[in-house]
């Protein structure tokens, strides 16, 4: 009877998975609620301050130089700007600190999860947060007036997958250094500020310099901000879109490749 | 004599032909051979050979950096071996990890309990990495609470406890899935010998239920105290293997009669000392603070060594222990 494997042990799927996202709402369940009121201040905050303030300036006289009001054109980019912001924190200290301070992960490992397991456990936890965030963030844009349309909803799951294309990477840089967190620091400071200042979230990225264009073209910010604003305010080519999709998902399956080998490495030393 | 360098390093057991469970030789849960891990350049367990059977307390004894953790880790599936062969419940780590992962209990040399969570919690959370359901958690988390002796806390977070308190919990949890075998690793360095013997009667209990123990160690009285067999490991390597009594009765004397001398004063004494022993089985060994007699009769010893004009500044004379056999074999002693 030495080979019976323990009954209903469930070594692969998604079920193994959701036992670390199972972990990880224990965790949040005493959080939740500061969770809950900075995902409502942050967007209640930006819409405020740029989409009502800026928009009076910027659409005069009932004019609007953009096609649409100013709140229309930079809410889903807000949308999505902030999903990522809010998704690489999420994947960078947190996950950091599930090896080298809390050391989560390596109790998870002496179990029948497996890594990668770990890995997309922890990358699913994260993208549902971000999901719930965005939608919280739709509702308050929606209340301000920053949605014109239905297809608006789609805005949440192009966040998502925006947000998640980043945040894979970050989680794979996460779970390989073994100092504090500098690199974090460095990253936040010199690619993700710069990124949401340069991919198209206030104005289009016809009015950067060609250098400019060029570098929004590289980040997945500006495929998932334009493909946000595009079905949310509309003027998007489905070829347009199919390409944004297509780089996001490059990003996204090559960031959980990335993320899970550092994973199994770190975990197994 | 004076002490010899570890003269002969016992013969590991004959290398055992692999077969996934041979019921001739009664089914060993733990079998390897020639069992290596390197980091880099680094051996840090250089081909040792071992098999557990079921319902044994094994244990490994060995000073840092032996490669008790690196062992360890190997056995419990987490970490990759480099060379040698390892079967655990006849299954092969490479191919089948989860599945053994699934019926072994695990304490790590460091705890990963998660402190922001209750006790039961804790038990609980690490259930469901098992794929238990609820249903099978409810009177299994009881159960632990209480083998932990934990109730009046099952609802306060894990940071405020003790150390042992927290030892007991990572034992507790690591029982949830009823393992086949249960991997100790140092269960109770960093303990005060109170909570260390609470520890060994949890331990105790287990063995007595029959559960498979394999731990590691570096208090030879740990090891006295729980493991049927252990082997002793220096740099990577085994250097003997039996049970502890096997071990004293084959690398010791009976009895060791300590005698402190001033200092500076203790390598001259062991020079005459040495002289009045018997060659073939009795013999001095030297230590920065003392001198140890390892003789059959320590109070003869004392006693003659009185009459051959030695004073020492005091003396005792005690039974050989695992410590002793450990200087024999290494040169050097356990704890440092
Ligand atoms: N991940 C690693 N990378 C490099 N060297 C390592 C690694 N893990 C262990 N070592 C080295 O391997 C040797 C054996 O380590 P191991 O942890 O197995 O010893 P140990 O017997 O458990 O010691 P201790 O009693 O201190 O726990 C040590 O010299 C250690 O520095
Ligand atoms: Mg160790």
């Amino acid at each position: 009877m030495l080979d019976t494997p323990r009954r209903g042990v469930r070594t692969t799927g998604l079920r193994p998975r959701m036992r670390v996202v199972e972990y990880q709402m224990y965790v949040g369940r005493r959080i939740w609620r500061s969770v809950f009121v900075v995902s409502v201040l942050q967007p209640l905050a930006y819409v405020v301050a740029l989409g009502v303030g800026l928009g009076a300036i910027i659409d005069t006289g009932g004019h609007h130089p953009l096609g649409v009001s100013y709140i229309q054109f930079v809410a889903p980019a807000f949308l999505t700007a902030a999903a990522l912001q809010i998704a690489a924190a999420d994947a960078s200290y947190p996950i950091m600190a599930g090896f080298k301070w809390i050391r989560t992960f390596h109790g998870m490992a002496a179990t029948p999860l497996t890594p990668a397991q770990i890995c997309d456990g922890q990358l699913i936890f994260v993208a549902i947060r971000i999901a719930l965030n965005s939608a919280v963030y739709l509702a308050i844009m929606a209340a301000f007036g920053g949605t014109q349309r239905w297809a608006v909803l789609l805005t949440v799951p192009i966040a998502t997958l925006t947000a998640m294309a980043f945040a894979a990477p970050i989680a794979a840089l996460a779970a390989t250094i073994e100092r504090e967190g500098n690199a974090f620091n460095m990253v936040f400071r010199f690619v993700v500020t710069p990124m949401f200042l340069f991919s198209g979230t206030f104005y289009p990225i016809s009015e950067l310099p060609h250098w400019g264009q060029w570098l929004a073209w590289v980040t997945p910010l500006w495929h998932g901000t334009d493909l946000a604003r595009g079905v949310a305010i509309g003027g998007l080519g489905a070829g347009a879109a199919i390409v944004h999709l297509a780089y996001l998902l490059a990003w996204l399956v090559a960031g959980v490749a990335l993320a899970r080998w550092r994973f199994c490495v770190r975990v197994t030393r | 004599m004076l002490r010899l360098l570890p003269s002969h390093v016992v013969a590991a057991p004959a290398p055992r032909p692999l077969a996934t469970v041979d019921p001739a030789r009664g089914d060993a849960l733990i079998r390897a051979e020639g069992l290596t891990k390197t980091f880099g350049e680094f051996t840090a367990v250089a081909g040792i050979d071992f098999a557990v059977e079921r319902g044994e307390a094994f244990g490994f004894l060995g000073p840092n950096g032996a490669g008790k953790s690196s062992t360890m880790r190997m056995i419990a599936c987490v970490a990759p071996i480099t060379a040698g062969t390892l079967q655990i419940l006849g299954m092969d780590p490479v191919t089948q990890g989860p599945t053994i992962r699934g019926r072994l209990g695990v304490v790590p040399q460091q705890d990963t309990l998660d402190l922001e969570l209750t006790v039961r919690e804790n038990l609980y959370i690490y259930g469901r990495y098992f794929g238990m359901s609820r249903a099978e958690l409810r009177p299994k988390v009881e159960e632990l609470i209480d083998f932990a002796q934990l109730t009046e806390r099952a609802d306060a977070k894990v940071e405020p406890l003790s150390g042992g308190m927290k030892r007991r919990l990572t034992i507790a949890r690591s029982l949830i899935n009823d393992p086949d075998i249960l991997l100790l690793d140092e269960p109770t360095t960093g303990l005060d010998p109170q909570a260390r013997h609470v520890l060994w009667d949890r331990l105790y209990r287990l063995k007595q239920q029959g559960v498979t123990l394999v731990l590691t160690t570096h208090y030879m009285d740990e090891a006295e105290q729980l493991c049927d067999r252990l082997v002793v490991m220096d740099s990577g390597r085994i250097v003997a293997e039996g049970s502890p009594l096997h071990l004293i009765g084959e690398h010791s004397t009976r009895e060791v009669a300590e005698l402190r001398f001033p200092p500076g004063e203790n390598a001259a004494a062991a020079e005459r000392l040495a002289g009045m022993l018997d060659g073939a089985s009795e013999r001095a060994e030297v230590l920065p603070d003392r001198v140890l007699l390892y003789v059959a009769d320590g109070e003869r010893a004392v006693a003659r060594a009185h009459e051959q004009g030695l004073s020492p500044v005091s003396s005792l004379v005690r039974r050989s222990t695992l410590e002793d056999v450990f200087l024999r074999l290494t040169g050097r002693s356990l704890v440092d």
